[in-house]
């Protein structure tokens, strides 16, 4: 056969490209926008989305699996590195559904400054979203200023811990270190700093033309989606829904400061801009209060290596919204089973709702909302359009249809 | 000769790439950054080496896209504002090249470079180009015709419809003092022409990835990048010669060359105010949806550029 010309080529690939009226458009798994990898495939009409088919496991670790082969107390700093933003809600979590198989109680000074760590990673985390939004809707200047400001929390975290991201402080009775001397006015100083710069933030995003038209209606959902959607955190406060885990049921210190539940009605984009920025606020406020109320005392108390057996729910309130865990013992010196399921997660479908009908252009900053986290949440799912089923796939034979897989085409 | 060195290409490619510095450079120190450091004092000659760099990479084609336009399309692409930039008077009143009919040819080099990035982004035939060629197509007949209405008021004040005439017609006072309508839309029209937010819709990364320039590497990537720096400067070169009074200004000495030199310092001063006009916009702003930018300059931008006309029809 003779070698094919260019336009020969050209029709060929033309099936390839799909040049339909309703065309497809992959967005991901690497793609600009997103920092993670993760698959969305968007039907388009022109500009228009006419549907979404988001595709995980791109970044599944196998986490829940690798934590059975390792002892309780090891498990904190591996969940820790679940996520890279809200590390601590992680560990907190995990920490506090196997105390709750204890008898063990826990100083009020380590729930209090579990409090703090927890309420400054919530900033950080508000903070990098809102600097994201200015990068998705192309204001990159924006982006660079609240970096900047995000890194004077990052400087307290790394005070108070001895790292910026993974802070590896949480473990259980406690945490790990007492707050170093002298951190109190550096803290006041710096929430002073943040609450400053979130009334500017606040003001420049009402009044930017042009992020408010980026923004404002966009992305819109009713408490009626929210309600059959379920997602959690900020996107269902954002409709007006007043969920909050913090005050519902207090972990931590919550049940002595207790957080005001910032809500919004809007229910768009505009409205989370406006609702983050409002909780920055409002963890600024507790940590001041805590740190006021600062108890005397121990940091932490001694732990067993082995934890009863048992079976605990655990959930606590992350920057991204409800965070939940389930840890099971037999009473050995490693967990039995342990179940994660991050806010992302919860969260997904319903970014998928807010994207129908918006443009192309609208999909970074929509899908980007729920302030995704997608190495979080990643499990593996098969789905065969073909035989019209679904399955999950466990460890075992994933290996072996991998291996089989590679095989096969190695030999073809 | 003047067309190879001073002041033709080689000189304006050399401030291509101090633009592109000076872009870099305001924009970090804008936003709170250091912007280039390392390559020359102050990163300076940070573009020149991104440009050698990508020379130097091995060029990806991908197989369905044309060959021949993505061969050819480059260097025609590129010869649209360097072309451009000879028609603009910087010693002198007089440019390289002249014609009294140049400004006819100016807008003719706006569709010209247009059309290349379209040609070439079809050419390579990626989906995310696809998309931003569609956008880059629709934006580009929203900002056309103000565009041409505000290069044409300048013209009308002159009665003249070269450069070099409507250059020489500034003398007692700048055009922008006259039109200042005209000059702010042309501004505008030029954000868009150049893709700079907020209308860099035809490149917008978080959403169409690298826009019509996604498929391309190597030194196609190189020159097209190249060719957009030197838009820039032709963007800018344009509204210091048809509202700034071009390379005019006070006469200090007797000798000829070292008046010319005088003008050509005047005349580098304005390129980069305006330039620094341009990039100032561009780190303020975030990027607007297509339909918004086609609602801006089908209901704001052409009424008032089609009102200045008028002013200066009654003007004169």
């Amino acid at each position: 056969m003779s070698e094919a010309t260019g336009s020969e080529k050209r029709e060929a690939g033309a099936g390839l490209m799909e040049y339909s009226p309703e065309g497809l458009m992959p967005f991901g798994p690497v793609h600009p926008a997103l920092k993670e990898p993760e698959y969305f495939k968007l039907t388009l009409e022109g500009e228009r989305i006419v549907d979404v088919a988001p595709r995980i496991g791109y970044v599944h670790r196998g986490i829940e699996r690798a934590a059975q082969d390792r002892t309780w107390v090891k498990n904190v700093y591996l969940f820790e590195r679940i996520c890279g933003i809200c590390s601590f809600a992680h560990s907190i979590a995990y920490a506090q559904g196997v105390e709750s198989l204890t008898e063990f109680v826990i100083p009020r000074r380590a729930k209090y400054i579990r409090l703090v760590i927890a309420e400054l990673e919530r900033i950080h985390s508000h903070l990098l979203w809102l600097g994201l939004v200015g990068h998705w809707t192309g204001f990159e200047t924006l982006f660079m200023w609240i970096w900047k400001d995000r890194e004077h929390v990052l400087d307290q975290l790394e005070a108070i811990t001895g790292n910026r991201v993974h802070k590896s402080f949480a473990t259980f009775g406690g945490v790990r270190k007492d707050l170093p001397e002298g951190i109190e006015p550096k803290l006041a100083q710096a929430t002073k700093f943040v609450r400053e710069r979130v009334k500017y933030y606040r003001q420049l995003m009402e009044s930017e033309e042009t992020l408010v038209v980026r923004t404002k209606g966009v992305g819109k959902i009713d408490q009626n989606i929210a309600r059959r959607l379920c997602p959690v955190g900020p996107l269902l406060r954002c409709t007006g829904i007043e969920r909050d885990v913090r005050v519902e049921d207090p972990y931590a210190a919550y049940d002595e400061i207790v957080p005001e539940v910032k809500t919004q009605t809007a229910g768009d984009i505009a409205s989370l801009l406006a609702l983050r920025l409002d909780e920055v606020e409002e963890s600024c406020r507790l940590i001041d209060e805590a740190m006021e109320k600062l108890p005397k005392g121990d940091y932490k108390v001694l732990f067993p290596r082995a934890i009863p057996s048992g079976e605990a729910m655990f959930h606590v309130e992350a920057p991204r919204g409800e965070l939940f865990y389930f840890v099971k013992s037999t009473g050995s010196t490693k967990p039995e089973r342990v179940k994660i399921r991050t806010p992302t997660m919860a969260n997904l479908l319903t970014a998928k709702e807010m994207l129908k009908g918006h443009t192309l252009a609208d999909v970074p900053v929509v899908l980007t909302g729920m302030d995704p986290c997608f190495g979080c949440m990643d499990r593996i799912t098969v789905f065969d359009p073909g035989k019209g089923k679904e399955w999950t796939v466990r460890g075992e034979a994933l290996r072996k249809y991998g291996i089989e897989y590679y095989r096969r085409r190695a030999g073809s | 000769m003047q067309l190879l060195t001073f002041p033709g290409l080689t000189f304006f490619v050399c401030v291509a790439f101090l633009f592109e510095w000076l872009e870099r450079k305001t924009a970090a120190r804008m936003q709170g950054r250091r912007g280039p450091v390392v390559t020359g004092p102050f990163g300076i000659l940070q573009p020149v080496a991104d440009f050698f760099k990508l020379t130097s990479k091995q060029e990806i084609i991908p197989e369905f896209s044309d060959r021949f336009v993505l061969r050819w399309g480059p260097p025609l692409y590129f010869a649209a504002p360097a072309i451009g930039l000879a028609f603009i008077p910087v010693v002198g009143l007089t440019p390289v090249l002249g014609h009294p009919l140049d400004l006819l040819f100016v807008l003719f080099i706006f569709s010209f470079s247009a059309l290349m990035a379209t040609l070439l982004g079809y050419a390579s035939a990626g989906r995310y180009s696809t998309i931003a060629i569609g956008r880059l197509v629709l934006q580009y007949t929203g900002f056309e015709i103000p565009m041409i209405l505000a290069v044409i008021t300048p013209s009308i004040l002159a009665g003249n419809l070269s450069i070099e005439g409507i250059v020489a017609a500034q003398g007692s006072i700048w055009y922008v003092l006259l039109a200042p309508a005209a000059f702010a839309v042309f501004i505008v029209a030029a954000l868009a022409e150049l893709e700079k937010p907020p209308f860099d819709i035809p490149n917008a990364k978080t959403e169409i990835v690298g826009g019509w320039m996604t498929e391309f590497s190597g030194s196609t990537l190189a020159y097209v990048k190249l060719t957009k720096n030197m838009s820039y400067v032709f963007l800018s070169a344009l509204a210091v010669a048809l509202f700034l009074g071009g390379p005019s200004g006070p006469v200090l000495t007797q000798s000829v060359l070292a008046q010319e030199a005088l003008f050509s310092v005047y005349f580098l001063v304005k390129l980069f105010a305006v330039g620094f006009l341009i990039f100032s916009i561009r780190t303020a702003l975030a990027r607007v949806k297509i339909g918004q930018a086609t609602r801006l300059f089908w209901t704001v931008l052409t009424p008032l550029s089609l009102l200045q006309v008028g002013v200066a029809l009654i003007m004169r």
